[in-house]
């Protein structure tokens, strides 16, 4: 009987070590911009989570406010959180010289938002920053700066010769 | 018989083409000069390179090619069809030096989707260019809209005889005034009064609404030269998705609308004939096939429940429709949108409404509804004829600025470009059938870079097959041009050949 119960408790104890226990379990499941729009049926008025990089303007309206976050190449959602969802300080935006903050937003996905109509969002229920975004270096290229010289004075020289009073008795 | 080409017929195409050329350099400026005032130097320095090597191009093409001659029609359909190549390779070197291009192919596509108001992208990351590049997209588009060559004929080449067989080659046939240059110069003055317009009703909503003021002027400039162009390119990848506004969209809608109308409309406007507006065969036959494919779209919306209520449905379903049907392309909705809800007959009427198009010599694409209506006027002449005695006389009219007579001549030259067309958007989307695209979907892509929309249903992207890639430029191309310039430079070309070949049988 002994024997048994330490069969059990060791098989017990595997199963809970093993077991592939989801990391986000209880927790909205993190969805991206392409499985949203591609399954908008499935994911519509449910609670999801949505993680990306915060685009140039915060848009803040009467009842709320707008933000498009980034989460891939060319891919972003409209998330709009409304006035009683406490907003954190969002520190940059994304634009050419700077990296947006990504943050985590838990809300409710619309397919077709009847509050905003029609229009696919997700409404916020809570906003975290993750990272804080970065200046972006942009870097000047030596390389290239050689070659507007070069091209800039092939360009002087052809023009000089296009805008040449022609010589006397020839066509131009 | 075809007859031979001379040096001079190159002499002619070499220094035409090299002033167009010069003309998109001199317009590389413009951006730079947005980059240097955002302070982003390296994108300034793009530019810089940019427009020294166009220019550079330009002043040899043109001094090598020195001539005083003028262009003739085989010449001014040569150098438009040919200016527009050289102007979008070389328009792509600062897309290429931004990094965000794959391939110096994707670079073209989309300097061709710019000029030919197509809209259709393979940029990648757009959410992170520069202002600079943001602006020589959406600059693109608005001369391409208006005729690059149009641009160069008012600020290069003076008023010759040949000039006005250019513009023809360019779309633009309308001859609203005798002098040529009178009429490019008009084409720009209409633009840039409603540019003027434009950039602050659209600046003053993106304010409203909580875009950033120093930005909001540009990106009301970019909305506009993207919605009067027909273009549909926006400065975010979500397009008007981005702003949440109806009163974005609505203003965008009046220009987008606006730009799809013919110059000689908007001229005979602005000339205070405004009847015009209300007796015009394209308006009329507009008005006819936006409201029958619009009533499809809102039949398929409603069949499958798509949008929870009236206004919703209105809002999406109009606005996307009409982006179509004006051939603009810009989107309030995801691309897969289409597929994943909007299903086959929403997909239909957005197809037949973008393969109708916009108005003759705008900048929109398609048909032109001035060629559906001559269609369909013709066919109701002949059922006329059918039914009327023998000996009757039967003759169909049309309005387009004065009645004119509908004459065989006219209906068949309308039938032609008109499958044309559907040949162009049957191959592009039998292409992607053969690469495995749905019928649907596949159709839908095709026919909106044939007629220059510049909605996707998601085909169009970096990763698509470049051969089909390359139908697609064509399709642009071809639809922008209205085939005959894109004919008579493959014409030329191969004559050339033969005359190269005679000559050194000769020799």
């Amino acid at each position: 009987m002994n024997r048994l119960r330490v069969v059990l408790t060791v098989v017990a104890l595997a199963v809970l070590i093993v077991a592939p226990i989801p990391a986000s379990a209880g927790q909205p499941s993190l969805l991206s911009t392409t499985e949203l729009v591609e399954d908008s049926y499935k994911w519509d008025g449910k609670t999801v989570s949505f993680k990306g990089e915060v685009l140039q303007d915060l848009m803040v309206r009467e009842d709320g406010t707008w933000m498009n976050l980034s989460d891939d190449n060319n891919t972003a959602m409209g998330v709009f959180v409304p006035k009683d969802v406490p907003v954190p300080v969002i520190s940059h935006t994304e634009d050419y010289r700077t990296v947006g903050d990504v943050v985590l937003i838990t809300g409710v996905f619309h397919r077709t938002c009847a509050q905003h109509e029609g229009e696919t969002d997700i409404h916020a229920v809570s906003v975290t920053v993750l990272t804080p975004g970065s200046s972006k270096a942009n870097p000047i290229r030596r390389d290239r700066v050689v070659w507007l010289i070069v091209l800039a004075g092939l360009l002087g020289l052809v023009m000089r010769l296009y805008y040449r009073k022609p010589a006397r008795g020839t066509e131009h | 018989m075809v007859r031979r080409v001379w040096r001079e017929d190159f002499r002619i195409i070499g220094h035409y083409t090299g002033l167009v050329t010069i003309g998109v350099g001199l317009l590389m400026l413009v951006p730079m000069v947005t980059s240097l005032v955002f302070r982003e130097w390296a994108s300034a320095l793009d530019f810089a390179i940019s427009a020294a090597l166009t220019l550079l191009v330009g002043y040899v093409l043109a001094f090598v090619s020195r001539t005083k001659s003028t262009p003739g029609l085989t010449h001014a359909m040569v150098i438009a069809a040919g200016s527009w190549l050289v102007a979008v390779m070389l328009s792509g070197v600062p897309y290429m030096l931004s990094g965000h291009m794959k391939s110096f192919l994707d670079a073209c596509f989309d300097t061709l989707s710019g000029y030919t108001t197509t809209g259709m992208f393979l940029l990648q990351d757009l959410d992170h260019i520069s202002q600079g590049l943001n602006m020589w997209r959406h600059l693109l588009t608005y001369v391409g809209g208006q005729g690059i060559v149009v641009l160069a004929l008012t600020f290069l080449i003076g008023s010759t005889g040949g000039a006005f067989k250019i513009m023809v080659g360019e779309g633009k046939e309308e001859k609203l005034e005798p002098n040529v240059r009178h009429i490019a110069v008009l084409i720009w003055r209409i633009s840039l009064i409603y540019l003027g317009v434009g950039t602050v009703v659209l600046g003053l909503i993106a304010m409203a609404n909580g875009i950033k003021p120093y930005l909001a002027f540009f990106q009301g400039a970019y909305v506009f030269m993207s919605a009067w162009s027909t273009g549909g390119f926006a400065p975010y990848s979500q397009n008007m998705l981005y702003y949440h506004s109806s009163a974005m969209e609505i203003a965008s809608m009046v220009f987008f609308i606006l730009g799809s109308f013919n110059f000689a409309l908007h001229y005979a406007i602005w000339s205070g004939n405004r009847k015009e507006i209300l007796r015009n065969v394209e308006i009329v036959s507009f008005t006819i096939t936006m409201l029958t494919t619009f009533s499809l779209v809102c039949l398929a919306l409603m069949q499958r429940g798509v949008y929870p209520n009236v206004v919703a449905l209105f809002r999406r379903g109009f606005f996307q429709l009409v982006s179509g049907h004006t051939t603009t392309g810009q989107s309030n909705i995801y691309a897969r949108t289409f597929v994943r809800e909007w299903g086959p007959l929403g997909m239909v009427a957005t197809t037949i409404a973008m393969a109708i198009g916009a108005s003759a010599a705008s900048t929109g694409g398609g048909f032109k509804g001035l060629r559906m209506g001559i269609i369909v006027k013709g066919i109701a002449t002949d059922i006329r004829k059918l039914l009327s005695p023998e000996r009757a006389v039967v003759t169909g009219h049309y309005h387009h600025l004065h009645d004119n007579v509908l004459s065989d001549a006219v209906v068949k030259s309308a039938a032609v470009i008109v499958v044309l067309y559907v040949l162009i958007y049957v191959v592009g989307a039998v292409v992607g059938m053969a690469y495995g695209y749905p019928m649907a979907d596949a159709f839908f892509d095709s026919v909106s870079a044939g007629s220059n929309t510049g909605l996707s249903c998601g085909v169009t992207q970096a990763g698509m097959p470049t051969l089909l890639k390359i139908v697609y430029m064509l399709e642009m191309w071809m639809g922008r041009l209205e085939f005959l310039s894109v004919f008579t430079l493959f014409g030329f070309i191969a004559t050339s050949v033969r005359s190269m070949r005679l000559s050194k049988a000769t020799a």
